[in-house]
């Protein structure tokens, strides 16, 4: 067998604050199989963004740090890399969208000369040659009349055509990885369709593997193949997408599903709750950090001691707190 | 009689430009709105991003003036109210923000800011004042220690429920809520929909709902009436919209929605470009002008005012979105 296209162990990250050394992220596994669509989910402050950072490392400096673990994009780590490697990395084989694509790209400058600049420092090209390339490529990603869009300023474009500029910069270099972190919590559902749509076709046609973040479970359900569920900084379960919306075992997951608002849901009527609210990341329990909103009865070891992960089988993993583990 | 009457709601601004700023064309933000809503009713509000929605919001609460129409509350006419006037029907009406960060003082403890609108409108002494607060947190379901405190040390889902406190304090009839619950997290966005649930049962307050998420809008909504380039194409009973779209766009609009249910995986037929412009938007059916639909120039010379096809499912009457168009669009004499 063939390793996984990225494999992410035992990720610890911390920042460094005045409060002292906070920890975001905890221990994490994930693992990305090629061609396939991982959606990392969580609500704020769970980590899933500084998950997709530290892949990428692009921590905050100085004060975000890796403090142990490993990434490893086709077997090999990208952690210890220099820096001068990993500019390689970036871009040329892990591309990255954000959120908001207004403040990720450049406002005093056109969107062709965004697009054709990261063509020059990855690719041999001329620049009449990236230019038709860039011209190509915000064709394929679904802007009209790309060679008049091509002298746009980002701020002459729309919500969903900057997206779409977004997606063309990351794909310019054909990367094995795009990693998109809310690409669509910015957009109407119409458009947000448009760009799920748009990302889910170019994945097919390219073959890449995509990890896609978000808090929107429906999302996740509508393009992805696997999930990763993060609560507080820690994976409590992961699995494929059909697994997890089947049987979910781990509380927390339940609990987010059931609170969604469903259209066959009687309407007027309270929706299940989560009780409580996130966690701060000053005073986490070292062990289950759900217990505290957590509907079953537990004791108080279950603060105290890690609780064990969990394999169910068939890829379907859950960190498996005492308060269900017998059930499993 | 209705508790909120809106008629054919105009807000126009005009877009300046050139040497001498002249007006070089008009905004249509919203044109020709109209709808109803009663004591302990809610009223979904859809639509794209900049269809107007929250424009209608701020015009009915009278934050905006609006350009022409009328908007009856209780029925009085406060289309044209002044200062002093609005004031004594602020009490009845009240608003939720999107982002409860920003529409908070962050100078003012939480005891100051509930205890805000009982100064505005000199009610009770300073301890009557101070009493109402904590009652006020309590009914939100926050402890009362928190008077003291200050907006920042809240999460997102309690400064909510203070903002929710602050419209609730006046013990008004109407609340509009602007997107309440779309800057919270999910497991929080549940706890709060609860809340303004409770909340309206308990005082018979009626919601105009405005939200993005139409899954969240359906969940809250008695009527849900859904807009287009400053006007409402659909409006209709929650459950007969949702289930019997008749407009195009709001089929459309449906079709977006991510659906959690697996079994349900479907090949979607996804609406194509970007929300147009409100500045000199098409004439005639602007979904119609949109989709490029051939018989869209029908649309321009008809009368596109509702019907109502259905008891209280009223749409938009134009060929190229409604079957209902063939029938009864009538032509403008």
């Amino acid at each position: 067998m063939n390793a996984p296209l990225l494999e992410v162990r035992d990720l610890r990250v911390g920042f460094q604050t005045d409060h002292g050394l906070l920890v975001a992220v905890d221990e994490v596994d994930l693992t990305l199989e090629r061609g396939k669509m991982l959606g990392l989910v969580g609500e704020s402050g769970c980590g899933k963004s500084v998950t997709a950072r530290a892949i990428m490392r692009l921590l905050e400096q100085p004060s975000g740090q890796v403090l142990k673990g490993e990434v490893k994009l086709e077997g090999r780590d990208l952690l210890p890399l220099p820096l001068e490697a990993m500019r390689k990395v970036r871009g040329k084989e892990i591309a990255m969208i954000f959120q908001e694509p207004m403040t990720a790209l450049n406002p005093v400058h056109r969107v062709g000369k965004q697009i054709v600049e990261n063509l020059l420092l990855h690719e041999e090209l001329t620049p009449a040659a990236a230019l038709k390339r860039a011209l190509e490529l915000m064709e394929w990603v679904g802007i009209p009349a790309p060679d008049q869009r091509i002298h746009d300023y980002p701020h002459q474009l729309s919500g969903g055509m900057r997206q779409r500029v977004m997606i063309a910069m990351a794909l310019s270099c054909n990367p094995k990885i795009l990693i998109a972190d809310e690409p669509t919590t910015a957009l109407d559902v119409t458009v947000q369709a448009q760009i799920l749509e748009l990302i889910k076709r170019l994945q097919k046609e390219t073959g890449m593997a995509a990890i896609l973040i978000t808090h929107d479970l429906a999302v996740v359900a509508e393009t992805c193949d696997d999930l990763a569920v993060m609560y507080a900084g820690r994976l409590v379960e992961r699995g494929t997408v059909e697994s997890i919306f089947r049987s979910p075992y781990h509380p927390y997951t339940k609990g987010l599903l059931e609170c969604l608002p469903k259209l066959d849901h009687p309407p007027k009527t309270m929706l299940p709750i989560i009780p409580g609210m996130v966690p701060g990341l000053r005073d986490l329990p070292i062990g289950c950090r759900f217990a505290a909103r957590c509907p079953n009865a537990h004791g108080d070891e279950v603060l105290a001691t890690r609780q064990p992960w969990k394999d169910c089988g068939g890829g379907h993993g859950v960190e498996a707190c005492a308060c269900f583990a017998s059930k499993l | 009689m209705a508790l909120l009457t809106v008629e054919n709601l105009k807000m126009y601004y005009p877009v300046r430009g050139g040497v001498f700023h002249r007006t070089k064309a008009v905004c249509k933000a919203v044109d020709g709105v109209g709808f109803t809503l009663e004591a302990g009713e809610t009223l979904g509000l859809v639509g794209e991003s900049g269809c107007g929605k929250s424009t209608v919001a701020k015009s009915v609460v009278r934050l905006l003036k609006p350009t022409g129409g009328r908007v009856v509350f209780e029925g009085n006419d406060i289309t044209h109210s002044g200062a002093r006037e609005l004031r004594t029907f602020r009490r009845e009406m009240q608003m939720v923000f999107q982002d409860p960060a920003e529409s908070l003082n962050p100078r003012h403890t939480v005891g100051q800011i509930l205890e805000e609108p009982f100064v505005i409108q000199k009610i009770g002494t300073r301890g009557e004042r101070s009493e109402w607060a904590a009652e006020l947190l309590r009914r939100v379901g926050l402890p009362v220690d928190a008077l003291g405190r200050y907006p920042f040390e809240f999460s997102g889902g309690q400064r909510q429920r203070i903002g929710i406190a602050r419209a609730l304090a006046l013990k008004p009839r109407l609340i509009v809520c602007d997107e309440p619950v779309s800057a919270l997290d999910v497991s929080v966005q549940a706890q709060v929909l609860n809340l303004l649930l409770e909340l309206q049962q308990q005082d018979r307050l009626a919601y105009l709902f405005i939200a993005h998420d139409l899954s969240v809008v359906q969940h809250m909504s008695d009527r849900v009436a859904v807009m287009y380039l400053g006007k409402i194409v659909e409006i209709a009973p929650a459950k007969d919209l949702y289930r019997n779209p008749r407009h195009a766009y709001t089929k459309a609009l449906l079709e977006a929605i991510p659906q959690v249910d697996l079994s349900r995986k479907r090949e979607r037929k996804l609406l194509k470009g970007d929300v147009p412009s409100p500045i000199n938007p098409p004439a005639g059916c602007a979904f119609g002008h949109r989709m490029r639909h051939p018989k869209w120039e029908e649309s321009v010379a008809m009368n596109l005012s509702l019907s109502e096809v259905s008891p209280g499912h009223w749409v938009q009457p134009c060929p190229c979105c409604t079957e209902e168009g063939r029938f009864s669009g009538l032509p403008v004499a």
